[in-house]
């Protein structure tokens, strides 16, 4: 029936080539009078599927067994008994774990979007990695009969460094792939080795550098600094505090209204028990219509709300118009000249400071800004802002 | 508004974009094979949605979908459930024997979650289902950590499969095989600063995950109520995050800084709905977003100009159904839908009243 040449690009059929003539082809059971969504397979994916159950079927283990879930995996990235299968037969052909994850690099920036190449990638990894002593990985593993009797190659598999190198790769293709991302997040956590972690701040960097909306860059930098446990040289929370707080406000300078970096200075102050409110001074210049360089004047007295830990009971009117106010702040960084403002990300944040504050004036303050939100600034959340004003005007409610 | 004449939900094209789907896909699709059950669910749902299901489904067909269904229930010693498709299934006929089968053609949470609410969308009577399979199947799927994965035996585990193995204990009304404390503290982290959850612990706040962490903490019976509650404080944060995440064109987008996608109008919709949030989204604009989305010749796409599939197309509807614009045009008026079970509400009511195992004698 073939008129098909055999190349590179078109191997011939299963069914065709002598070396599988021994194997019995089982084609899909799906005889049903009205099964849902039938597949037209291509003439490729049904011959090396109906191979691929006649294998399943005898068991068969062996070198020929990875070309031919290769094939599967090429034509069905998703279809997760192929790779299962291929597994378990690296394992008990005592097959080159490092080889199968140097072919796994392609794969990746192919197929990034698939949930089984990365489990696979986690698989061949804790093997090649694990502790002498350990006598079985202890991470996922599918349910499996074969035990595994991989002894490891001779080779000794590239350090873990190398598979950061790979991701930071794999995250050119595709900045926000999700499946990229959790790996690297898997990679740092399992196992957890100090030299592992100390690069990840500057790699958070570069990528923020690329693009300071990226959120996946951002979330990681939450994890590696907050939601992981301390580094090495991050034991001085006081100090980290600061440090990411000037990161996060020069970058909200850069672009007003990246929803990304406001969301992560909401997240450091949350996550250290710091009042909003301490951020009243840097916030203020982007709730403004324009910026203005030239205002280094104690700021507008009806929404200045300077204020420190300490005062954040009194009385709005006793503040003190502290002289700090009138010299230019290097921690609190101003909008670059033709940002695109007022920034409603930093309106939410200042009626959020006001709300924090709780007095009813305060309240109130809060309130107009929420209705500048709903009736100009941010008008899409029209309804949210209406909630926003409702709740804290009836709280009982 | 002016009703612009564009502004019409195409029922008759989205219920043919479906058919065409349950009927065939072409070759280019091998990859459904591996979820052929959740896609006979999308379009089954949308049909159900649009009320077209019986109209253009005749009943010798919907009684065939039903045994194909039922073909794919599939008996482990850890479980008896559903799988994708037969695709990996080497018995050559019925009465073959599954012995040295389970391994590779396993049943897997997500389809079985699937086929039950197509069974009830299809009104079965739900008495071929296996009940006590289908508890030894997620008490099996429960990992260590309280998470479940797809399969049973240890495994990939992440909040979808948490959703779907909680959706099953809903309807069967059996909790018995769940360590139900363990599961919300698995869901607890992966709760993110921004708000949202991560499909995995440390993993990036998404629209999908918090649906199904959401939903799950839902699901539980009401002894747990006081466990599974967000606090005062995350309950804000989490519906500020949902709220955010309408983007200016009107659609929602599943991750801060992403553009809008039309599944997510369900995902972050559900989240605000099943939160007691729903004045909080703007109807007309997010409807305005889908309606941009429709495709020429039917189906839903996840994005104005692209091409559609039977996700998106169900779970657009999906949206619709739970947030309609305000419009004297009728095409958009859609039946009421449960937004913890992700159908109708006839469809939910009808997978509880027929799965409970206390239902049969
Ligand atoms: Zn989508």
């Amino acid at each position: 029936m073939s008129s098909r040449t055999s190349s590179p690009d078109f191997p011939p059929l299963y069914a065709e080539r002598p070396e599988w003539s021994d194997v019995v082809p089982i084609p899909q059971n799906d005889e049903d009078a009205n099964p849902i969504a039938p597949i037209f397979y291509t003439p490729e994916y049904k011959d090396a599927t109906d191979y691929f159950r006649g294998i399943v079927k005898t068991g068969e283990k062996s070198k020929r067994v990875l070309e031919l879930t290769e094939s599967i995996i090429r034509l069905n990235p998703a279809h997760y008994s192929a790779w299962q299968y291929r597994y378990q037969t690296l394992l008990s052909t005592s097959s080159s774990l490092s080889d199968e994850l140097t072919l796994m690099d392609t794969y990746a920036t192919e197929f990034l979007k698939t949930y089984q190449v990365w489990h696979h990638r986690r698989l061949l990894l804790t093997l090649l990695h694990q502790p002498p002593s350990s006598p079985s990985p202890s991470s996922p593993t599918p349910t499996t009969t074969t035990s595994p009797t991989h002894t490891p190659t001779t080779t000794p598999p590239l350090p873990l460094q190398a598979e950061l190198t790979f991701i930071t790769s794999a995250l050119r293709t595709d900045a926000k792939n999700y499946h990229t991302w959790a790996y690297r997040q898997w990679v740092l956590s399992h196992f957890s080795r100090p030299e592992l972690w100390s690069g990840e701040i500057s790699f958070v960097e570069s990528m923020l550098d690329e693009d300071v909306r990226n959120n996946s860059a951002w979330h990681h930098r939450f994890f590696v600094v907050f939601a992981s446990g301390v580094r090495e040289g991050d034991e001085d929370r006081e100090e980290v505090r600061r440090r990411e707080l000037a990161y996060t406000k020069e970058k909200i300078a850069l672009a007003p209204n990246n929803g990304s970096a406001w969301n992560y200075l909401r997240g450091i102050l949350t996550h250290t028990h710091t009042p909003f409110a301490t951020q009243a001074d840097f916030v203020l210049p982007y709730t403004l219509p324009y910026p203005s360089p030239s205002q280094t004047e104690p700021l507008d007295k009806d929404v200045d709300v300077k204020m420190t830990d300490e005062d954040k009971d009194t009385d709005k009117d006793e503040k003190n118009s502290s002289p700090e106010n009138t010299v230019v702040d290097l921690e609190n960084p101003r909008p670059e000249a033709g940002a695109d403002l007022p920034s409603p990300l930093a309106i939410e944040f200042m009626a959020d400071i006001y709300e924090e504050r709780g007095g009813k004036e305060d309240v109130l303050s809060a309130v107009e800004l929420w209705k500048s939100l709903r009736d100009e600034h941010d008008t899409i959340r029209k309804n949210y802002w209406e909630f926003r004003i409702n709740d804290a005007l009836h709280p009982s409610r | 508004m002016a009703e612009d004449p564009n502004f019409t939900l195409n029922k008759a094209s989205h219920a043919s974009h479906c058919l065409r789907c349950l009927r065939g896909l072409p070759g280019s699709f091998a990859e459904a094979d591996t979820s052929r059950v959740a896609i006979g669910f999308y379009c089954l749902g949308a049909l159900d949605i649009l009320g077209l299901l019986s109209q253009k489904v005749n009943e010798s067909v919907r009684q065939g979908y039903i045994d194909w269904i039922y073909n794919q229930q599939t008996a482990s010693p850890l479980g008896t459930g559903f799988r994708p498709s037969p695709y990996s299934s080497v018995s050559t006929s019925a009465s073959d024997s599954q012995q040295d089968d389970h391994l590779f053609d396993r049943p897997n949470l997500i389809m079985t979650y699937t086929a039950l609410l197509s069974l009830a969308i299809l009104r079965d009577d739900l008495t071929r289902v296996d009940r006590k399979g289908l508890v030894n199947l997620v008490r099996h799927s429960q990992q260590d950590d309280g998470s479940f994965s797809a399969f049973p035996g240890k495994g990939e585990a992440d909040l979808r499969i948490v959703y779907t193995a909680f959706a099953i204990c809903h309807m069967l009304d059996d909790w018995s095989s769940v360590n139900i404390d363990k599961a919300i503290s698995f869901i607890r982290t992966c709760r993110t600063y921004e708000g949202g959850y991560g499909e995995v612990p440390f993993s990036e706040a998404q629209g999908g995950p918090t649906y199904c962490a959401l939903a799950s903490l839902h699901l539980l019976p009401a002894e747990y109520s006081s466990s599974a509650t967000l606090s005062v404080k995350e309950r804000r944060s989490t519906v500020r995050w949902l709220a955010q995440n309408q983007a200016k064109d009107g659609g929602f987008r599943g991750r801060t800084e992403k553009v809008a996608d039309a599944c997510y109008s369900f995902w972050c919709g559900a989240s605000l709905r099943i939160l007691g949030a729903a004045n909080e989204v703007d109807e007309a604009s997010n409807a305005d977003f889908l309606n941009r989305c429709q495709f020429r010749t039917g189906g839903i796409a996840k994005t104005p100009n692209e091409v559609p599939d039977p996700y998106h197309t169900y779970l657009s509807l999906a949206a619709l159904a739970m947030y309609p614009p305000k419009t004297e045009n009728l095409t958009w008026s859609l039946p009421r839908l449960d937004p913890l079970l992700n159908a109708t509400e006839e469809t939910a009511r009808w997978a509880r009243d027929h799965l409970r195992i206390s239902a049969i004698s």
